[in-house]
C-alpha cells in the first residue's frame, strides 16, 4: 500500500537522524515526536471514539511532573522505575478524570475535561511547592545525551504507532467505531459503552504521560503552562489538521505544526495570527485534514 | 472571621457571581440556540473591557465609554457571526471547538496589535467613586454595587423579554427546534445573529463594568471564560435561570474560596463543578431540550 | 400454556401531567407473536422504549424470564436476549452493511476488551453476521454503505442487525413504516421466518400484515389497554372499531 511504504520512508528517515548529529535537528524533530504522540494518542479518543477531550495536556503535564518529583526529591532517575510509575500515575489520573467526565456528554463532556484541566493547571500554577508559575528543573534526567534521548522517543514513536494500530483493528477498536457512530445503538446492541469510552480515555492518557515523561526527559524542565487548555487545543489542532480518525494523519499534522511554529516564529511576531488563520482555514476548507487528501475518497 | 468580614465576601461573591451571570448568560443561549460551543466569548468580555478603557481614555468619562462601546460590541458580535460562526451551525463539535479556538488566537493578537501588551488602570467615574460602609470594619465600593444592580436590572430585563415578547417566544422555540421554526417561516438567520450579538454585547459589558475592579490586561477574559462554561455546566446548557443560580454559586464559592484557602481556591469550584455533575449529569436545570 | 416470557404490571409512563402510557399491564406468551395496534398518539411507541429499557417507567413493573427488568439498562436488556428495530433507520451510517452486522454479532462476545488480535480473527461472529445478512436479503450488499442503502434495503439491515444479536424477544417498531407495498410484502415475509420460535412484540399500523401474521393482538388507546385477544376477537370487537373510528379499520 502506498500508505504504507510513506509511513515506512518516514520513519526510517526519522530514525535516520539519530546518526547525523546534528544539534538543531535532534532536538527540534524530538520535540515535533513527541507531538506525534500526543497527536495519535488524542486522535484515539476524537477521531475513533468521537470524544473531544480538552484534558489531554493534563496528562502529559502529570506525568512530567512526577518525574520532577522523583528525581529530586528521591533521586529515583532509573529509567526502567520512573518510566512505568509516570506512566501509570497518568493512567490513574486519567481513570479518574475520566469516570468523572464520562458521566457527562456531548458538550459537556467538552466543557468537564476543559474544567479539569484548568484546575490542575491552577494547582502547579499556584502552589510555589510544585514550583508554581517558574515550574521545575528536572534534576537528572533518565536518559542522558542527546542522540540517546532521541533514539528513545522515535522508538516511543513507532510503538505507540503499532500499538494504536493493533488495538484499533481488534474488536475493542470495532466498538470505539461503533461509539463514534451512533453510541445509542452500540448500547441497544448489548454494549456498556461508558466502560469502552473510559478505557480509551485511560489509554490516551497514559499515552500522553508517555509523551510527557520524553518531554521532561529531553528539556530537563516542567512548567504550568503545558497543562493549559491552550496546549490541549494545539494538540486537537495537530489532530484536525493530520486528518482525524487516521491515525497517521494527526501524526504528521505534529511534525507539520511543529515546523510552522518555528519558522513561523521568525518570519513574524503575530506568529500566533498566523497559526489562527491556519486553523480557521483548516476548519472551513480542509475539514479532514492533510490525509483527507492523501486519500480522496471518504474513508469507509 | 467577623460578621462583616463575611458580609463583605457575601456581596462580594453575589457581586462577581452577577458580572459571570452576565457572561455565562450570553454563551448558554448562543450554546442552547444556536447549538454553537463558543471559546471566544471570552474574548468579548477582553474586547468590552478595553474598549472602555480606550474610550474612557480619550473622552474622560467610563460611563460614556461604556455607552459607546455597547453598540460597538453589537456590531463586532454580528461582524463575527455572519462571517465565522454561522457556518458552525450543524458542524461537529471538533469544528466548533476548534475554530473558536483560532477566533480567540485571533483576537488576542489583535487585542496586543492594537494596545500593546501593558496593565492599565481605569477610573471609576467620580460620581461612583464613593464607598460605602458594610458593618463596622469593612466598606463597599459604590461601583461594585452599581455593577450589581446593573447586572440584576439586564437579568430582569432578559426574563420579560424571554418569557414576554414574541421575540422571546421565538428564542425558546427556537432552543426546542430551531428547524421547525425555520419551517413556521421564522427568519431564523436573523434571529441567530441577534441573539449571538446580544451574547457578545453581555459579555463585553461585563468587561466594561468589571474593569475599573480588575484593571485591563491580556488574557483577562480566559479565567473569565472556563468559569462560564463552568456556570453553564453547572445550571445547564440554554438554561438563564440555571445561569444566574450557577453563576451565584460559583462566584460565592471562588471569592470564599480565595480568603479561606488561598492556594486551592481555583480549585474549589471545579470541585464544585465535580461534585454537581456526579449528583446531576446534566446540570442542575437540566438542558433547555435534548440531543445537544 | 406457554410460559409468558415478558410480563408487564400497571406500566406507566408521565412526561409531566400527560400519562404516555397508563398502568398497562400484559402478558407476552413465549413463541408467540404480539402485535400492539391503536390510534396516532396512543403510546405504542412510547411502550416500546420501556420495554427496551431506553425509557425509564415511572411506575409499574417489568418482568423479563421471572426477573424484574424495570430498571435495566437498555445493553444489560440486550444482553439478556432483548432485540429490537426502530421506526426510523438506526444505523452506523458511515460504516458498510457487513460492518454494521458485525458489531451486531460481536455484541455476543462474553467482551470485547480485546486488544490485540484482528477483529476477523474471531470467526463465529463472522460467521454470525453472514448468516443475518443471508437471512435478510442482504448478502450481495456486504460492502455498500449503510448510510447510502435504499429506505427499504435499510430497513432489511435493521433487522439483519437484530437477528445477529441472536435475540430471544424481538421488539419490533413499525417495521412496515414507509415502505411500498411489494417491499412491505417482503419484509412482512421475512419476519414470518423470523418470527419462528422467537417471542415478538410488533408495533405497525399496517393491519394487513398484523392480521397474517399475530398469534394476538393488543389495542392501546391513550395509553390504556382497550381489548387484547385473538385478531379475529379483535376483529369483530365493536369498542375497537369505535376506538378507530375515522381511522382505517379492516
Amino acid at each position: 500500500m502506498r500508505r504504507r511504504l510513506l509511513l515506512l520512508a518516514a520513519a526510517a528517515a526519522l530514525g535516520g537522524v539519530a546518526f547525523s548529529g546534528d544539534r538543531f535537528w535532534l532536538q527540534f524533530l524530538a520535540k515535533a515526536m513527541i507531538g506525534s504522540i500526543l497527536a495519535m494518542s488524542l486522535d484515539l479518543l476524537v477521531g475513533f471514539t468521537g470524544l473531544v477531550s480538552l484534558a489531554h495536556s493534563a496528562f502529559f503535564g502529570l506525568a512530567a511532573y512526577l518525574l520532577a518529583g522523583l528525581t529530586n526529591r528521591f533521586d529515583l532517575v532509573n529509567p526502567v522505575v520512573t518510566l512505568p510509575l509516570c506512566v501509570a500515575f497518568a493512567a490513574a489520573c486519567a481513570l479518574v478524570i475520566g469516570w468523572l467526565s464520562l458521566r457527562a456528554t456531548g458538550v459537556y463532556f467538552i466543557m468537564v475535561t476543559l474544567a479539569f484541566t484548568q484546575m490542575l493547571f491552577y494547582l502547579f500554577n499556584d502552589s510555589p511547592a510544585l514550583g508554581g508559575s517558574d515550574g521545575l528543573y528536572v534534576k537528572a534526567r533518565p536518559i542522558e545525551g542527546r542522540a540517546a534521548a532521541y533514539v528513545a522517543i522515535w522508538a516511543a514513536v513507532v510503538l505507540v504507532y503499532l500499538l494504536l494500530s493493533r488495538l484499533l483493528r481488534a474488536p475493542y477498536g470495532r466498538v470505539l467505531e461503533g461509539i463514534r457512530g451512533n453510541d445509542q445503538r452500540m448500547r441497544s446492541l448489548g454494549y456498556p459503552t461508558r466502560r469502552y469510552k473510559l478505557v480509551a480515555f485511560v489509554i490516551a492518557g497514559a499515552l500522553a504521560g508517555l509523551a510527557g515523561y520524553l518531554d521532561a526527559t529531553l528539556y530537563g524542565f516542567v512548567n504550568p503552562a503545558q497543562l493549559g487548555w491552550r496546549q490541549s487545543g494545539l494538540i486537537l489542532v495537530t489532530v484536525l489538521l493530520g486528518g482525524r480518525g487516521t491515525l497517521y494523519g494527526p501524526a504528521l499534522g505534529a511534525l507539520l505544526l511543529a515546523f510552522i511554529e518555528h519558522y513561523g516564529e521568525r518570519v513574524t511576531d503575530h506568529w500566533n495570527a498566523l497559526i489562527a488563520a491556519l486553523v480557521i482555514a483548516v476548519v472551513l476548507f480542509l475539514p479532514r485534514g492533510l490525509a483527507g487528501l492523501v486519500q480522496g475518497a471518504p474513508r469507509a | 472571621m467577623s460578621l462583616s468580614l463575611f458580609v463583605l465576601q457575601v456581596v462580594n461573591g453575589v457581586e462577581y457571581g452577577l458580572l459571570l451571570f452576565l457572561v455565562a448568560s450570553g454563551l448558554t443561549l448562543v450554546f442552547g440556540v444556536l447549538g454553537v460551543l463558543n471559546f471566544a466569548h471570552g474574548s468579548f468580555y477582553m474586547l468590552g473591557a478595553y474598549l472602555a478603557w480606550w474610550l474612557s481614555e480619550r473622552t474622560g468619562s467610563l460611563l460614556l465609554a461604556i455607552l459607546v462601546a455597547i453598540p460597538a460590541m453589537v456590531l463586532i458580535g454580528l461582524a463575527v457571526e455572519r462571517l465565522a460562526i454561522a457556518r458552525l451551525y450543524a458542524r461537529d463539535h471538533l469544528s466548533q471547538v476548534l475554530l473558536t479556538y483560532g477566533l480567540v488566537l485571533l483576537f488576542n493578537e489583535l487585542q496586543r496589535a492594537l494596545w500593546g501588551n501593558d496593565v492599565h488602570g481605569v477610573s471609576t467615574p467620580r460620581a461612583l467613586a464613593w464607598t460605602m460602609p458594610l458593618g463596622e470594619t469593612q466598606t463597599w465600593p459604590a461601583w461594585r454595587a452599581f455593577t450589581a444592580l446593573a447586572c440584576v436590572g439586564i437579568g430582569v430585563a432578559m426574563r420579560q423579554i424571554v418569557l414576554k415578547t414574541r421575540f422571546g417566544m421565538r428564542v425558546r422555540a427556537g432552543a426546542s427546534n430551531a428547524e421547525m421554526v425555520e419551517a413556521l417561516g421564522i427568519d431564523v438567520r436573523r434571529l441567530f445573529a441577534i441573539l449571538f450579538s446580544a451574547g457578545t454585547a453581555l459579555a463585553g459589558l461585563a468587561g466594561m463594568l468589571a474593569a475599573p475592579l480588575t484593571t485591563v490586561y491580556p488574557g483577562m477574559g480566559e479565567s473569565v471564560l472556563i468559569l462560564s462554561f463552568v456556570v453553564v455546566v453547572i445550571g445547564g446548557i440554554g438554561s438563564i435561570k440555571g445561569a444566574f443560580f450557577g453563576a451565584l454559586l460559583v462566584g460565592l464559592a471562588d471569592t470564599f474560596g480565595k480568603v479561606l484557602l488561598p492556594g486551592f481556591a481555583s480549585a474549589i469550584v471545579y470541585a464544585v463543578m465535580a461534585a454537581v455533575l456526579l449528583w446531576r449529569p446534566r446540570g442542575l436545570l437540566g438542558p433547555a431540550f435534548e440531543g445537544r | 400454556m406457554p410460559e409468558a416470557l415478558l410480563q408487564t404490571g400497571a406500566l406507566t409512563r408521565r412526561f409531566g401531567a400527560l400519562a404516555a402510557v397508563d398502568g398497562v399491564s400484559l402478558a407476552f406468551a413465549e413463541g408467540r407473536v404480539h402485535a400492539v395496534i391503536g390510534p396516532n398518539g396512543a403510546g405504542k411507541s412510547t411502550f416500546l422504549n420501556l420495554l427496551s429499557g431506553e425509557l425509564r417507567a415511572t411506575g409499574g413493573l417489568i418482568h423479563f424470564r421471572g426477573a424484574d427488568v424495570t430498571r435495566a439498562t437498555p445493553d444489560r436488556l440486550s444482553r439478556m436476549g432483548v432485540g429490537r428495530t426502530y421506526q426510523t433507520a438506526n444505523l452506523f451510517p458511515e460504516l458498510s452493511c457487513g460492518d454494521c452486522v458485525w458489531l451486531a454479532a460481536q455484541s455476543r462476545l462474553p467482551s470485547s476488551m480485546l486488544f490485540f488480535r484482528p477483529a476477523e480473527r474471531y470467526a463465529q461472529v463472522g460467521v454470525r453476521a453472514a448468516r443475518a445478512l443471508e437471512w435478510c436479503g442482504l448478502a450481495e450488499r456486504g460492502r455498500a454503505i449503510a448510510g447510502q442503502l435504499s429506505y427499504g434495503e435499510q430497513r432489511q439491515l435493521e433487522i439483519a442487525m437484530m437477528l445477529a444479536t441472536e435475540p430471544s424477544l424481538l421488539l419490533l417498531d413499525e417495521p412496515l413504516a414507509g415502505l411500498g407495498h411489494d417491499e412491505a410484502l417482503r419484509i412482512v415475509e421475512l419476519l414470518r421466518k423470523v418470527a419462528r420460535g422467537r417471542t415478538v412484540v410488533l408495533v405497525e399500523h399496517d393491519m394487513d400484515a398484523v392480521f397474517s401474521i399475530s398469534d394476538s393482538v393488543t389495542v392501546l388507546v391513550d395509553g390504556r389497554v382497550l381489548a387484547t385477544g385473538s385478531p379475529s376477537e379483535i376483529r369483530a370487537s365493536p369498542a375497537v372499531r369505535e376506538a378507530y373510528l375515522g381511522e382505517e379499520i379492516p
